[in-house]
């Protein structure tokens, strides 16, 4: 990338790029969960981005064209290694909420294990949605797929996480409950 | 209330939640909000599961490598532009030093063969008239070298940033010398950069009039890297 900057971008462009490989990092952790492998993701779609930029004529799909590459880099890393690749990695399947941890920690830890359990196809639509605010026909442009299926696919996909998430928040309470009934 | 909430399918109050429908549907969400309690916890819960999405992915753990060391990284890689800089800076110097024709002879060398055209492109991105000049004199030692050598060559000129000035009807101040040497040399190109033209649209509201024979392309990055995957020999002009 300093490569490019070196070449004559502006610092505003510069800027910018630094804030796409963000929004696009979050993305590609929130399919992955796995830090190394969603940063090789980032730094492929945008390598990939600026060889492929003289096709990109209106400068305002931007941002969707770059989630297309980024779903089509994600979709061909699992192509090539499909058997030896594992979602779930460290944060994920983490044994301990030690108590220093903060409960915010623990909610945050939840959700996105709760995301890692969905199809990919329902973890792809719903953080293009919740996360980066895309809307339902930019999603079905990304994924290449009917506006239909990212709206059923984004019903079932919130459905599946109130139930995770569901029996979380109110199991406390619950526990809370019985504890106050054996007093 | 049961009846009416029925009506409402759940992939419609999820697009409700993410405002994706047209007012007129919203409207009818919000008319059927007051007193249906069921359809209000279902779009509170909607919102909250989102909400949490956003929260979990807000501050994404950074890789220990590379993102985690960016601006380090970054360092490094000033530390290797500035150091190329130096290099192209000292070569080019070495050259500007040596008698014109050394000059051109030395990149002429890069096409390894007579058929096969040297390919040579100009990065232009100062818009200092003294620096222009420059740019064009040595475009231009380096056009006769080759024809007086009869070899093949291609050059390009590509202006982005400030450079673009060089390339602009009005305000270039070698608009005709540019202008001869287009007809002079055909295998010469001079180069403009949309984005920038885009830029300078947007940031000074000035619609950039072109000299006639400029070809404008989508970047000048783009086109620089383009060039050197193909094996275009690359100088800062």
């Amino acid at each position: 990338m300093d490569v490019f900057s070196f070449l004559g971008r502006t610092r505003e462009d510069k800027a910018r790029l630094e804030q796409h490989r963000l929004r696009l990092y979050r993305i590609a952790y929130a399919w992955t969960h796995n830090a190394a492998l969603a940063d090789d993701l980032v730094q492929e779609t945008l390598a990939k981005a600026l060889r492929k930029s003289s096709q990109l004529r209106d400068p305002n799909a931007g941002d969707a064209w770059l989630y297309s590459i980024l779903a089509n880099c994600h979709r061909d890393h699992f192509r090539r290694s499909r058997t030896t690749e594992e979602i779930d990695e460290n944060t994920i399947t983490h044994e301990s909420t030690p108590e220093k941890e903060s409960s915010d920690q623990q909610v945050v830890l939840k959700v996105r294990e709760a995301i890692a359990r969905l199809s990919e196809g329902q973890r792809q639509v719903v953080t293009l949605v919740d996360i980066q605010g895309l809307s339902y026909l930019e999603v079905a442009q990304i994924l290449n797929v009917p506006i239909g299926t990212v709206m059923s696919r984004l019903c079932r996909a919130r459905h599946a996480l109130k139930d995770l998430l569901g029996d979380f928040a109110p199991k406390t309470a619950a526990d809370e409950s019985k504890i106050r009934r054996i007093k | 209330m049961s009846n009416e909430e029925q009506k409402f399918s759940d992939e419609f109050i999820n697009a409700f939640v993410d405002d994706q429908l047209t007012p007129e549907e919203k409207a009818q969400v919000y008319a059927r909000l007051s007193g249906n309690e069921a359809l209000n916890r279902q779009i509170c819960e909607l919102r909250k599961t989102r909400d949490l999405v956003q929260l979990a992915y807000k501050e994404p753990p950074m890789p220990t490598r590379g993102m985690a060391t960016l601006s380090a990284g970054r360092k490094i890689g000033l530390g290797v532009a500035a150091g190329l800089m130096l290099i192209i800076g000292g070569i080019t110097g070495w050259f500007l030093h040596q008698p014109s024709p050394n000059q051109a002879t030395s990149v002429a060398q890069q096409a390894p063969g007579e058929d096969v055209p040297a390919k040579v492109l100009f990065h232009v991105s100062d818009g200092h008239a003294d620096h222009l000049k420059n740019v064009l004199d040595d475009v231009e030692e380096l056009m006769k070298h080759y024809r007086l050598s009869h070899q093949k060559a291609r050059v390009e000129v590509i202006t982005n940033g400030e450079g673009l000035s060089l390339l602009l009807a009005g305000i270039s101040p070698y608009a005709e010398r540019i202008q001869k040497m287009q007809k002079e040399y055909h295998d010469l190109t001079f180069v403009a950069c949309q984005n920038t033209i885009d830029r300078y649209q947007q940031e000074l509201g000035f619609t950039a009039k072109l000299l006639p024979g400029v070809v404008v392309i989508d970047s000048g990055v783009a086109q620089i890297m383009r060039r050197q995957h193909q094996g275009w020999a690359y100088i800062q002009g």
